[in-house]
C-alpha cells in the first residue's frame, strides 16, 4: 500500500490539470523511485486527467519507470563518444558483474538496476558509468567489479564538508575550480572539498571560486591558480592529493603563517585519510599543462564568453562583465520592432541546427495580434554527443536569461518558459536559481528594470523524449500530452503554446543575443561566412587529442577544429572522418576535411549542423557501425506517430543489425536506400526526416564497407560478431589474460604461448586491455 | 472561400478545408487509413500524401488545408510509389490472415473456415451454397483431393488439421439441393468442350451466369477421368452422377459422343460466342487447331485463361498437368468469371484477386490464443469415414475444431484494399522477427493488437466518448502498442464504445464478432 496523502500533497502541490501531469509524475517518481500502479490510479481519481492520457505519458517519456527498480542505477552512457570507445562492452561486462541474465536489470539483491542512457553530456570522459550521482570515467571493460567496489566503499565513507563561504575580502589569490558537469563528474567537487578543507585549516587567505564549464573538457578536473601578483597556471586533470602541492606552490605559509605549518600540513594529511581517493584508474595524473592557448586561441567565444572567468550564478560578476548591458541598451534606446530589424540584419540562424533565421521568426511572432504569446528557451537538447545546450544553461544562466528578456520584449510576450531536459539536474538547479536572483534584482517580473516590461519565465523540466526538441513536440510536452509532433504550418509563431502564438528558439540562439545588442550588429556579422554569420559552439570528442566544448566562428574547416583546436587523432591513429550533426546529420569523411563549417556545406555533404555535436572518428572505427549506432538511436526516440518514421526506421535498423552480424544478403543496400529514401520523405517531422542522414552519408562516403559487411568481413573490426581474439608468438606466458577473462576461454598455462578457445569466447576485450605485449588481436 | 486546383481542376471550398476533402470534393478520392471524418486529422498513416505542384514535395493532405492557388497532384508513379511503400511497411508489422491459410492454399479458394462456422452451427444447407460458390463437385472432391488446405491448417501447430476434406464431403452428400437458380438466359452461348471437372465446372458457373452452355464430350457420360480413372471403391459411380445431375439440371446442354477435330473446333468457334477448351492432357490433334503451344500444353494468360485465339479460353490438363483434380474445378469457376467479362465486352481478368496478408506458423504462445476459439480436443475420428463419412454430430464435432484464422473484418478492410489496390508486397521489408499475436474478446468485439497500425481512432474515439479507462498508446515508437490502462480488461476499457470503435478500426484490429 502507498501512502495516498503522499499523493495527494503532490497533486496539491502540482495542480490537477492536464498540464501538471508531467510534474505531478516526476514527483511521484521522486517519491517512490517508480510510478506505482496505484499512485496512478489515485492521480487519475483526484484530477482531470483520465486514466489513458496518464499511461499514454507516463510510457512515452523514458525518464518514467512503470516497475519497481534497484536501490541504486547504474547508467551507462552510450551516447556517440562512448560508443566509439566501447560503451557496449562496458555495458555487456558491467552485465556479466551483476549476473544479470537475458531481460534482466535488477540484480537478485535488487540493489542495481542497470540502464542505458543515450547521453551524460560527458563525452570527453568517455566511456562513462554513472552509479547514483557518482560518475566513473573512461571506463574499460575489465573495471565493473572495481567500480562497484569502489561506489560500494563510497557509501560508506562519504564525506560531506559543507561548502564554506571564503571571505574574499583579504586575498592572497584565487583558485578557480570548474564545476560543469564534465568537472563534478571527474571529480572537482572532491576537488573543492579539499581546496577548501586546506585553506580553512591553514588560514590561507585564499578566494575559492566555482567556474562554469570552460571548455576544456578533455582536462578535467581542472584547478586554476590566479595569485594577485603573478602568473595565472592551469591545472588539468587533478587529483584531491595533488592540492597540497599546489596550494603550498603557490600560496606558501610567509611568517606570519608559519605557527600554522604543522596544522596545515596535519589537515592535509586528514584531507588525503579521510578522504580515499576511490578513483579508479579514473584519470591519469601525470599530465599537467598550462594553459592550453592553442585550445582557446582559435575560437572565437560569444555564447561562452568570459568563459572560466565568472561564477555562474554570481550576478554582480556577470553585470561587472557587461551583462545586461544589452537589455538596458534595449529597453533605453530601441523599440521592439528596431531590436526585430537588429536582429535580422545581423543575420543570425538558429543554432538548434535547422538554421531558420532567428529575425524572422521573431518578426513572424511579433505580428501575431493575440493578447497573450508565450516565448520557449529550448534546452532539450538530446544529441547524443552534444551538450552545448547543458554547458550554456550550467555556466551562462544569465546570458541565456538576457537574450530572452529581449526576445520576449520584441515579440511582446510576457510570459517564457525554460524547457530542459530532466538529465541535466545540475543545469535545471542553476536557472531555477540564476532566476529567484533575477527576480531579487527587479530583471525578471514587473516592470523590469523600470521599463514597463513585464516578463515572467517558468521552468519545466522534459522527462526524457529526443523528439521533445522538435518544437511541435515541444509544446504538446508542456501542455502534458505525449511528445507527438504535428504538422507545420501553422508554425508555432502562429499557433503555438494553448494554441497561440509562440517563440521558440534554442538556448544556444538566446545566447548569442546580448552579444549582438550590446556590441554593435556589425561586429556580429563580421563573424562568420556570407549566409552563416556569428559562431557555433561544439561538443568536440571522440577519438581527437584534446575534446570539449569549442565555440568558432562559422566557416572555420574541419581540418581546422581537428587539427589545430582539437590537437589532431589521439594515439596516433589516422583521421578518418567526423559526425556532424549527431543522429540528424551525417558523416563526413577525411578527404573533405576542407570544408567550411557552415549551414549550406553542410547540407551538401548530406551531413547537418544539427544541434552541434562533433564527433572525430579515426581509422579503428566502422562506419557501418557508426550508422548503426546512430540509427537505434533515432529508431528508439522514434514517438511512433508516422508509419514512415516508426517503421522504416526498425527496417532500416534491422538491415544494418544483419549487416554488422554477418547476417547481410545481396540486396539489402539497395532496399536500405530505398527506406531511406522514403523515411526521408514521408515523415512527419525533422526526426524521421533526418534519421536516415547518417546510413546515406556513410553510404555514399564509405560503400566499400558496407559491401565488405555483406561478405561478412568487418576491416575495423568492430562488428563483434565478424571477429575473433587470437594470441601471437608475442605472449610471453604471463596469464593475465588467464586472469581477467570472465569465461575461462583461455588455459592456464604460465611461461607458455597462450590459446584462446574461440566457442567459449565473448568477445569482451578485456584479455587484449591486460596483454603487456600486444599479442592479443582482433581479426 | 479559397481556389485550390487539384490535378489540374479548379474547385472553390472554404478555407480552412483539408486538401483530402477537397479533393474528394473535386471527384478525387484520396486513400488514407487515420483519417476519420469525426476525429479529424492526425498525419499517421501517411498514406494520403498528395503532391504540391509548386515545389514537388509531398504533403499529408489530411492536414493540410487549402490555400488561395495551391495546386496539388493526387496520384502519380511517386506518389504510388509512397503509398506502397509505406502499406508495405505497415504490413510488415501487420501479424494476420486476411483468408484463412487453408483458403489461400485450396486452388479453388474455397471459404473453409466460414463452411466450418456454418457446418459447427448446424447449419448445413448454408455451408453447401457456400462451398458451391467456388466447388462444383464438393461431394466428389470430398473423396478424392489430396487437400493442401489440410497441410496449410495452423491447427496442425496444435495437434492435427482440421479434416476439411471430410467436412466437405459431408456437406456434399448431405443435401441433395441446386443451391442456386440460374440467371435467365441472356441468349449469348459458350461451348465447353470436355466434360472432365474443369468442363463440368466451367459449364456450371457459366450457365449460373445466363449463358447457354453446351457441354462436348467424345464419352457418353460426362465425368471424364473422375469416371474413367478413380478407384470405384474410393469414388462410387453414384456420387459422381448425382454432382454432375446438379450441374446439368442447371440448363447445361450435354454433347456426348461427340469428337472433336480442327474442322469441328472451328465450326464451334464461328456457332458460339465463347469457347472453353477443357480437353485433359494436350493430345497432338488439338495443336492443329491454331492455339499457340508449348510442349506442356496451350499457352494462356494466368489469370484470365485466354488463350491466343479471341474468345477462346483454356483451362485444366491442357494447360499443364496436374494430378490434383481440385485445380481444373478451381479454374472452372475462374474461367466462367473470365468469359462473363468478355461477352460482356470487358477485357477479361478472371476473378478478382484481392490481397491476402499472411504470417506463416503459429509459433508456440499463440496457440492458447487461437484456442480462445475453438475446442481443445483432437480430430474426431475418420476410421469409418471412407465408407459412410461424417455424421452429423461428428462433421459438428470436427467443424469446432477450426481456430477462425480468417480475418473478421476481411470485406470491410481498407488496409486490404489499398494493398490490392497499390500492390503491396507483404515480405519486402520483412523484420528480422515477428512478435507473439494475442486476442482479446469483449462480450461484442475481438481485439487483435497486432494488426494495429497505430493509427490512433480508437484512442481519440475513446477519449471523445469519455470512456473511463478507453484506450491508450502505451509505450513509444516502434514498440508502441494500444491498450487499456492500468491493465484493466478490454472490456472495461471500451465500456461504451466496443462497436463503435470496433467499426471504425480501418484494419482487423478491432472487428465486431460474429
Amino acid at each position: 500500500m502507498i501512502e495516498q496523502n503522499k499523493i495527494d500533497s503532490i497533486i496539491s502541490e502540482k495542480g490537477r490539470t492536464r498540464t501538471a501531469l508531467i510534474p505531478i509524475l516526476q514527483a511521484i517518481q521522486r517519491e517512490f523511485n517508480y510510478l506505482p500502479e496505484e499512485a496512478l490510479r489515485r492521480v487519475s481519481e483526484t484530477t482531470d486527467i483520465k486514466p489513458a492520457e496518464i499511461i499514454g505519458v507516463a510510457s512515452f517519456y523514458s525518464q518514467f519507470r512503470l516497475a519497481p527498480v534497484g536501490q541504486h542505477m547504474v547508467r551507462v552512457c552510450v551516447g556517440t563518444a562512448c560508443h566509439v570507445k566501447g560503451a557496449s562492452q562496458v555495458y555487456d561486462s558491467l552485465r556479466r558483474a551483476f549476473k544479470l541474465k537475458d531481460g534482466q536489470h535488477t540484480d537478485l539483491s535488487g540493489k542495481y538496476t542497470i540502464e542505458k542512457v543515450s547521453c551524460l553530456g560527458c563525452c570527453t570522459l568517455a566511456p562513462v558509468v554513472q552509479i547514483d550521482h557518482v560518475t566513473y570515467g573512461h571506463v574499460t571493460s575489465d573495471k565493473a567489479d572495481q567500480i562497484i567496489k569502489d561506489f560500494e566503499n563510497l557509501k560508506v565513507n562519504k564525506n560531506k564538508s559543507l561548502f564554506r563561504k571564503v571571505d574574499g575580502t583579504e586575498i592572497l589569490g584565487e583558485i578557480r575550480i570548474g564545476l560543469g558537469s564534465c568537472c563534478v563528474a571527474s571529480g572537482s567537487s572532491d576537488i573543492k572539498d579539499a581546496v577548501e578543507n586546506t585553506i580553512n585549516q591553514s588560514g590561507l587567505q585564499v578566494k575559492l571560486k566555482s567556474v562554469g564549464c570552460v571548455g576544456m573538457c578533455h582536462q578535467v578536473p581542472l584547478v586554476e591558480i590566479v595569485p594577485v601578483n603573478g602568473e595565472t597556471t592551469l591545472y588539468s586533470k587533478v587529483k584531491p592529493e595533488d592540492i597540497k602541492q599546489i596550494v603550498e606552490n603557490h600560496f606558501k605559509p610567509s611568517g606570519r603563517f608559519s605557527r600554522l605549518k604543522n596544522k596545515f600540513l596535519n589537515a592535509i594529511e586528514n584531507i588525503q585519510t579521510d578522504q580515499k581517493w576511490n578513483g579508479i584508474e579514473r584519470y591519469e595524473l601525470d599530465i599537467r599543462e598550462k594553459h592550453v592557448s592553442s585550445f582557446l586561441g582559435k575560437q572565437f567565444p560569444i555564447a561562452t564568453e568570459h568563459r572560466g572567468l565568472i561564477n555562474p550564478l554570481d550576478l554582480d560578476e556577470y553585470q561587472q562583465h557587461g551583462g545586461f548591458l544589452a537589455l538596458k541598451k534595449v529597453f533605453k534606446e530601441f523599440t521592439p520592432t528596431k531590436v526585430i530589424e537588429k536582429i535580422k540584419t545581423s543575420g543570425i540562424r538558429g543554432r538548434g541546427g535547422a538554421g531558420f533565421p532567428t529575425g524572422i521568426k521573431w518578426e513572424l511572432v511579433s505580428k501575431q495580434t493575440s493578447e497573450e504569446k508565450y516565448l520557449i528557451c529550448n534546452g532539450d537538447e538530446g544529441d547524443p554527443g552534444a551538450f552545448m545546450d547543458r554547458m550554456l544553461l550550467e555556466s551562462y544562466p544569465y546570458r541565456v536569461i538576457e537574450g530572452m528578456i529581449i526576445a520576449a520584449y520584441a515579440v511582446n510576450t510576457r510570459e517564457g518558459y525554460f524547457y530542459i531536459r530532466a538529465e541535466y539536474p545540475l543545469a535545471v538547479k542553476r536557472i531555477r536559481a540564476a532566476l529567484e536572483i533575477c527576480k531579487d534584482n527587479n530583471l525578471i517580473g514587473n516592470n523590469i528594470l523600470g521599463s514597463g516590461f513585464d516578463f515572467n519565465v517558468k521552468v519545466y523540466e522534459g522527462a526524457g523524449a529526443f523528439v521533445c526538441g522538435e518544437e511541435t513536440a515541444l509544446i504538446q510536452s508542456i501542455e502534458g500530452n505525449r511528445g507527438f509532433p504535428h504538422l507545420r504550418p501553422p508554425f508555432p509563431a502562429v499557433k503555438g503554446l494553448f494554441g497561440l502564438p509562440t517563440l521558440v528558439n534554442n538556448t544556444e540562439t538566446f545566447a548569442q543575443i546580448s552579444f549582438i545588442m550590446r556590441d554593435s550588429v556589425d561586429r556580429f556579422t563580421r563573424i562568420g561566412t556570407e549566409k552563416s554569420k556569428g559562431t557555433k559552439v561544439f561538443a568536440l570528442a571522440g577519438k581527437v587529442a584534446r575534446g570539449g566544448l569549442i565555440e568558432v566562428p562559422m566557416g572555420m574547416t574541419i581540418r581546422q577544429i581537428v587539427e589545430e583546436i582539437g590537437g589532431g587523432i589521439a594515439n596516433g591513429r589516422k583521421f578518418k572522418a567526423v559526425q556532424i550533426g549527431g543522429p540528424s546529420g551525417g558523416c563526413i569523411p577525411a578527404s573533405l576535411q576542407d570544408t567550411p563549417i557552415d549551414y549550406e556545406s553542410l547540407n551538401s555533404l548530406g551531413a547537418m549542423m544539427g544541434s552541434g555535436g562533433l564527433i572525430v572518428l579515426d581509422d579503428t572505427d566502422c562506419m557501418v557501425d557508426i550508422a548503426r549506432f546512430f540509427l537505434s538511436f533515432t529508431q528508439d526516440e522514434s514517438c511512433g506517430k508516422c508509419t514512415f518514421c516508426r517503421v522504416g526506421t526498425k527496417r532500416m535498423l534491422d538491415i544494418l543489425d544483419n549487416l554488422t552480424q554477418g547476417k547481410g544478403k545481396p540486396g539489402d543496400l539497395e532496399k536500405l536506400e530505398k527506406l531511406a529514401e522514403w523515411t526521408k520523405k514521408g515523415s512527419l517531422c525533422g526526426l524521421g526526416r533526418s534519421a536516415p542522414n547518417p546510413v546515406l552519408s556513410t553510404l555514399k562516403y564509405f560503400r566499400d564497407e558496407y559491401e565488405a559487411h555483406l561478405n561478412g568481413v568487418c576491416q575495423t573490426g568492430k562488428c563483434i560478431p565478424l571477429i575473433n581474439y587470437s594470441i601471437t608468438d608475442d605472449c610471453i606466458g604471463c596469464t593475465l589474460c588467464v586472469q581477467r577473462c570472465p569465461v575461462a576461454a583461455i588455459h592456464f598455462q604460465p611461461h607458455e604461448k597462450h590459446m584462446i578457445n574461440k566457442d567459449l569466447c565473448i568477445k569482451c576485450d578485456a584479455c587484449r586491455q591486460v596483454c603487456p605485449t600486444n599479442a592479443v588481436v582482433v581479426g | 472561400m479559397v481556389q485550390i486546383t487539384i490535378n489540374g481542376h479548379k474547385i472553390n471550398v472554404d478555407e480552412g478545408t483539408p486538401v483530402i476533402k477537397a479533393a474528394e470534393m473535386a471527384g478525387f478520392k484520396v486513400p488514407s487509413l487515420c483519417y476519420n471524418e469525426e476525429l479529424g486529422h492526425f498525419t499517421s498513416c501517411m498514406l494520403c500524401l498528395v503532391k504540391d505542384d509548386s515545389n514537388s514535395q509531398l504533403i499529408p493532405s489530411c492536414s493540410v488545408t487549402a490555400t488561395e492557388g495551391m495546386s496539388v497532384t493526387t496520384e502519380d508513379a511517386e506518389i504510388r510509389e509512397a503509398r506502397q511503400t509505406g502499406l508495405e511497411l505497415l504490413l510488415s508489422e501487420h501479424v494476420g490472415d486476411c483468408q484463412g491459410p487453408c483458403q489461400v492454399a485450396c486452388p479453388a479458394h474455397m471459404n473453409i473456415p466460414q463452411m466450418n462456422r456454418l457446418i459447427a452451427a448446424g447449419k448445413f444447407e448454408a455451408a453447401l451454397k457456400l462451398v458451391k460458390k467456388d466447388i462444383a463437385l464438393p461431394a466428389v472432391l470430398g473423396r478424392i483431393c489430396p487437400a493442401p488446405c489440410e497441410g496449410a491448417c495452423h491447427r496442425r501447430t496444435v495437434d492435427s488439421s482440421v479434416s476439411i476434406c471430410l467436412l466437405k464431403r459431408f456437406v456434399g452428400d448431405e443435401n441433395d439441393l441446386y443451391p442456386f437458380e440460374p440467371l435467365p438466359l441472356s441468349g449469348k452461348r459458350v461451348a465447353v468442350i470436355g466434360a472432365g471437372p474443369g468442363g463440368l465446372a466451367a459449364a456450371y458457373y457459366l450457365q449460373l451466369n445466363g449463358y447457354q452452355t453446351v457441354l462436348f464430350d467424345k464419352e457418353s457420360c460426362a465425368g471424364g477421368l473422375l469416371r474413367t480413372n478413380i478407384d470405384p471403391e474410393l469414388l462410387p459411380a453414384s456420387v459422381l452422377d448425382k454432382e454432375i445431375n446438379t450441374i446439368l439440371s442447371t440448363g447445361v446442354i450435354f454433347k456426348g459422343e461427340t469428337e472433336i477435330d480442327a474442322l469441328f473446333f472451328q465450326q464451334i468457334q464461328n456457332e458460339y460466342d465463347a469457347v472453353v477448351v477443357a480437353t485433359g492432357a494436350l493430345v497432338d490433334e488439338i495443336r492443329n487447331w491454331g492455339f499457340i503451344t508449348h510442349p506442356k500444353g496451350i499457352e494462356a494468360d494466368r489469370n484470365s485463361y485466354e488463350t491466343s485465339l479471341k474468345g477462346v479460353f483454356a483451362i485444366g490438363n491442357t494447360l499443364r498437368f496436374s494430378r490434383m483434380s481440385v485445380r481444373p474445378i478451381g479454374q472452372g469457376k475462374e474461367v466462367a468469371w473470365s468469359v462473363s467479362q468478355y461477352l460482356a465486352g470487358e477485357v477479361p481478368k478472371g476473378e478478382p484477386q484481392l490481397f491476402n496478408s499472411r504470417f506463416g506458423k503459429l509459433i508456440y504462445q499463440e496457440i492458447s490464443e487461437y484456442l480462445k476459439e475453438s475446442v481443445p480436443y483432437n480430430k474426431v475420428s475418420s476410421d469409418q469415414a471412407n465408407s459412410n463419412g461424417y455424421t452429423q454430430e461428428e462433421a459438428i464435432r470436427e467443424a469446432l475444431r477450426c481456430l477462425h484464422c480468417d480475418c473478421r473484418d476481411i470485406d470491410n478492410c481498407k488496409l486490404r484494399d489499398l494493398s490490392g489496390r497499390y500492390k503491396a508486397n507483404q515480405t519486402r521489408y520483412a523484420g528480422n522477427e515477428r512478435k507473439a499475436m494475442t486476442k482479446h474478446f469483449t462480450s461484442s468485439i475481438v481485439y487483435e493488437p497486432l494488426k494495429c497500425i497505430k493509427c490512433g481512432i480508437c484512442v481519440r474515439m475513446t477519449s471523445k466518448y469519455q470512456e473511463k479507462f478507453g484506450f491508450s498508446y502505451i509505450g513509444r515508437g516502434f514498440d508502441v502498442v494500444i491498450g487499456v490502462p492500468f491493465n484493466e480488461s478490454v472490456q472495461s476499457g471500451l465500456a461504451l464504445t466496443a462497436e463503435i470503435v470496433a467499426r471504425a478500426c480501418p484494419t482487423g484490429a478491432l472487428s465486431v464478432k460474429d
